[in-house]
């Protein structure tokens, strides 16, 4: 089902790795899931009676049973196994110890608290196997101020610098949709996987890894500490534009209505600006002392809007899109919501999305990764029902 | 058995060619270098590299550049003579330039056949849009992202951080990662292209998911959200000062609510989540209220003590000055003559690194030219001369 024009000869990179995922919600499952794409075998620890917390979290599913009918649960859950095991018990715990001798990654999300409470210290679970790589993925790692905090999405976003940058100046300041701080540690924790089977290749040697969901999006900023360090501007959220203060600002990062709906304009270099004013007609802007530095064209933004509102406001994004980018050269975007992203026309000629059957019939579309690659093609597993796999696990043990 | 982690950083065996420029490829590329990888930056001389705003200082260190001018002939041969010394080549610009220089996959594999070859355009290598300009904050338009973005009146907001870049960027190092794997195992080398606007879509799964399955469009209203509730940003005293809290279950939320001790919200029924959110208005009332008189700091303090999820909205300044990753050493302290001592932010992926006391900060272009051209192509002073005189390569000042 995936893109047949990505070519033969395929490899799964991680074949013959195996991966114990003692974790729960989306951090560490996304991680799982990547690696289980990848060819590793993933195994799930599920805790009795409901296991992963994000089975019972939405959005659902229509018609499914409960327990699997989290489309949260499973999109971070394909293609790996679930072993249902009350771990935290003593005989648990040391059933799990005897299991992870036979892996070569533990991926497990322990914080503090619950390390304090099952009396795991606060580092390598397993010291007798030199080869394993443990990761600890946590909101903020295992030492420091805020290591027994409680967290969330929005809590993660506001601590780590992301939501002041976004909504209007003044007004509440806005989280990123879902999960995302969970998102961006999964893909982190994943390239932190990958180099330790990489340095264990070389010196044969595992490791402990300790990550931080806040350190995770502290180093994902672009430009926000640096003003303040070098320019000494605090950068501020400032709705759909660039803010005026700093040498960033100019005009052309702009997000206006059209006859559908909303178009995003990205107009950053000197000579995007020029043909922007080629665009509307006005190539009179581009001498006019008024517009000529980009602190002026900031100061005008509004009146810019207005005149860039005109050209745009009969046309519909697509005409837009297609204009400003085939003959004009400007970087822009539709603004899409779920149900245009799904029919995307560039979306689908890459075939992102994956049908997988959930069963009973029902049928759901995920998106797969973000990449196409000569040698490499994503192998898409189902989400396992709770405890599926226990006997295949649990018996041999 | 196992031995001494390598020295000289994991990755210490891997060189990579890195013609990326603006934000996600760099951002790649940093990882690798502080893990010890050889990152040759390639710059084009006309346009200089350090500047005022820092950018480039953050996430250049640790790489040596090479000036080369791509669309001449020798500066060509120079680039082509470095992909036969090299394991990954990664770029990000449209498709069309590295075809229109000569230099795309099909002709650096007949150099170096097991090269890893990344492109990282906006919307991938082919397809309709292929061949359009991109950046951060277009690509996450057409992934959906800010449809699902706003305060509920319907105008889609923006993230404040062109978030195609650092998703892309993180997927960028596991493939990278994975492709070398795949390398040691086969001897293969591929092509890896990565869309900056596929990223942020791959990191919505659950709304793709549940869409498909409902045929709902979801719309944002402000920070509330389906598990979490109450859950916002509240204001404090001071300018411009916001805490978020987010509430998941009503443990949490008794204790909130002895906290709050508030006459509106202690007369209506709250003890469950369904309960919570038909009074979303008065709480967060209340919660404002309360919030309004207390320091950001102290209330933060005050509602993690009571197992509260909660954390300060913070600036680009108060991340730079956040206690909790100061005590941890995320921060990379560097001092340059041109610019005195700054703060960045260091690496969030725990591993083998080169020690921070031994990373080097952001070469202008064509700094190290000469010791790359002499100590890895054996070049000869007059043939650096002739390659000077030609403009085909730039030694810096």
């Amino acid at each position: 089902m995936l893109g047949s024009h990505q070519g033969n000869g395929h490899v799964l990179p991680l074949n013959g790795i195996r991966v114990l995922e003692v974790s729960e919600g989306v951090a560490g499952p996304y991680c799982g899931r990547y690696l289980a794409s990848m060819g590793a075998e993933v195994v799930k620890i599920e805790r009795p009676p409901h296991g992963d917390w994000s089975r019972e979290i939405g959005p659902f599913i229509e018609g499914l049973p409960i327990g699997d009918n989290s489309a949260l649960y499973s999109y971070n859950n394909q293609g790996k196994k679930s072993v249902l095991l009350e771990w935290t018990s003593s005989e648990g715990f040391q059933k799990l110890q005897s299991m992870v001798s036979e892996f070569d990654v533990l991926l497990e999300d322990w914080d503090l608290a619950l390390r304090d409470e099952i009396g795991i210290p606060s580092g390598k679970f397993i010291d007798s196997d030199p080869r394993l790589i443990e990761i600890s993925v946590t909101p903020f790692g295992l030492s420091g101020p805020y290591a027994s905090w409680k967290s969330s999405p929005i809590v993660q976003l506001a601590l780590g610098g992301y939501l002041y940058l976004t909504g209007e100046r003044g007004k509440e300041p806005l989280m990123l949709p879902g999960r995302q701080p969970d998102y961006l540690t999964g893909l982190n924790a994943s390239a932190a996987i990958h180099i330790a089977l990489w340095e264990r290749d070389r010196s044969g040697s595992g490791q402990f890894l300790e990550m931080s969901m806040l350190e995770t999006l502290a180093t994902l900023h672009q430009f926000t500490m640096e003003m303040t360090t070098f320019e000494g501007v605090l950068r501020m959220r400032n709705g759909n534009q660039w803010q005026r203060e700093s040498s960033f600002a100019s005009y052309g990062i702009t997000t206006l209505p059209c006859s559908d709906g909303y178009i995003c304009f990205g107009i950053s270099t000197e000579d995007q600006w020029e043909r922007l004013c080629a665009m509307i007609g006005r190539t009179d802007l581009i001498d006019d002392p008024d517009y000529d530095t980009r602190i002026k064209r900031a100061d005008n933004s509004e009146y810019l809007d207005t005149l860039v509102t005109e050209w745009i406001a009969d046309r519909t994004r697509r005409e837009i899109f297609v204009e400003t980018s085939e003959i004009w050269g400007l970087p822009t975007a539709p603004i899409l919501d779920m149900a245009e992203v799904v029919k995307d026309d560039q979306f689908r000629y890459r075939e992102i999305f994956y049908d997988q059957d959930l069963g009973d019939s029902q049928v759901v579309t995920f998106p797969t990764y973000p990449y196409i690659a000569s040698k490499m093609k994503p192998n898409i597993g189902l989400p396992p029902s709770l405890g599926e796999h226990t006997e295949d696990f649990l018996a041999t043990n | 058995m196992a031995k001494d982690l390598i020295s000289s950083g994991s990755l210490s065996d891997i060189r990579v060619l890195d013609l990326t420029r603006v934000w996600a490829g760099p951002l790649a590329t940093r990882v690798m270098g502080d893990f010890g990888a050889d990152i040759i930056k390639i710059s084009d001389p006309r346009v200089q590299l350090l500047s005022s705003n820092g950018l480039n200082h953050k996430l250049n260190r640790n790489k040596r550049n090479i000036g080369i001018r791509l669309d001449i002939e020798e500066g060509r041969d120079v680039l082509l003579g470095l992909v036969k010394k090299s394991d990954v080549i990664i770029e990000n610009f449209r498709p069309r330039v590295m075809r229109n220089l000569n230099i795309g996959y099909d002709v650096l594999k007949t150099v170096k056949p097991d090269i890893i070859f990344v492109s990282m355009p906006g919307f991938g290598v082919d397809g309709p849009y292929s061949e359009y300009p991109a950046f951060g904050t277009t690509a996450e338009a057409v992934a959906g992202i800010p449809s699902l973005i706003g305060y509920g009146d319907g105008v889609p907001i923006s993230t404040g951080i062109a978030y195609g870049d650092p998703i892309s960027g993180l997927n960028a190092i596991t493939l990278i990662m994975a492709a070398l794997r795949i390398k040691n195992q086969t001897g293969h080398g591929q092509f890896i292209d990565i869309a900056l606007s596929a990223s942020p879509l791959c990191n919505l799964g659950e709304y793709v998911g549940a869409y498909s399955g409902s045929n709902k469009v979801p719309n944002p209203s402000g920070n509330r959200s389906k598990e979490y509730s109450p859950q916002g940003a509240f204001r404090c005293r001071g300018r411009d000062q916001w805490i978020a809290i987010s509430v998941f279950n009503n443990r949490e939320w008794m204790n909130l609510k002895n906290l709050l001790n508030d006459s509106d919200v202690n007369d209506i029924q709250t003890d469950t989540l369904e309960h919570r959110k038909n009074h979303e208005e008065i709480i967060e009332g209340a919660l404002a209220k309360w919030t309004s008189r207390l320091d950001a700091f102290e209330a933060v303090s005050l509602l993690q003590e009571n197992g509260i999820r909660s954390g300060n909205v913070s600036s680009g300044a108060q991340l730079l000055e956040d206690a909790h990753l100061n005590d941890r050493d995320f921060f990379f302290d560097f001092e340059e003559e041109e610019y005195g001592w700054k703060r960045y932010d260091g690496n969030s992926i725990p591993g083998n690194k080169i020690p921070k006391s031994k990373w080097s900060g952001t070469n202008d272009v064509g700094v190290n030219s000469k010791e790359i051209l002499t100590d890895l192509l054996g070049y000869t002073e007059s043939l650096c001369k002739e390659l000077a005189s030609k403009e085909a390569v730039y030694f810096g000042d």
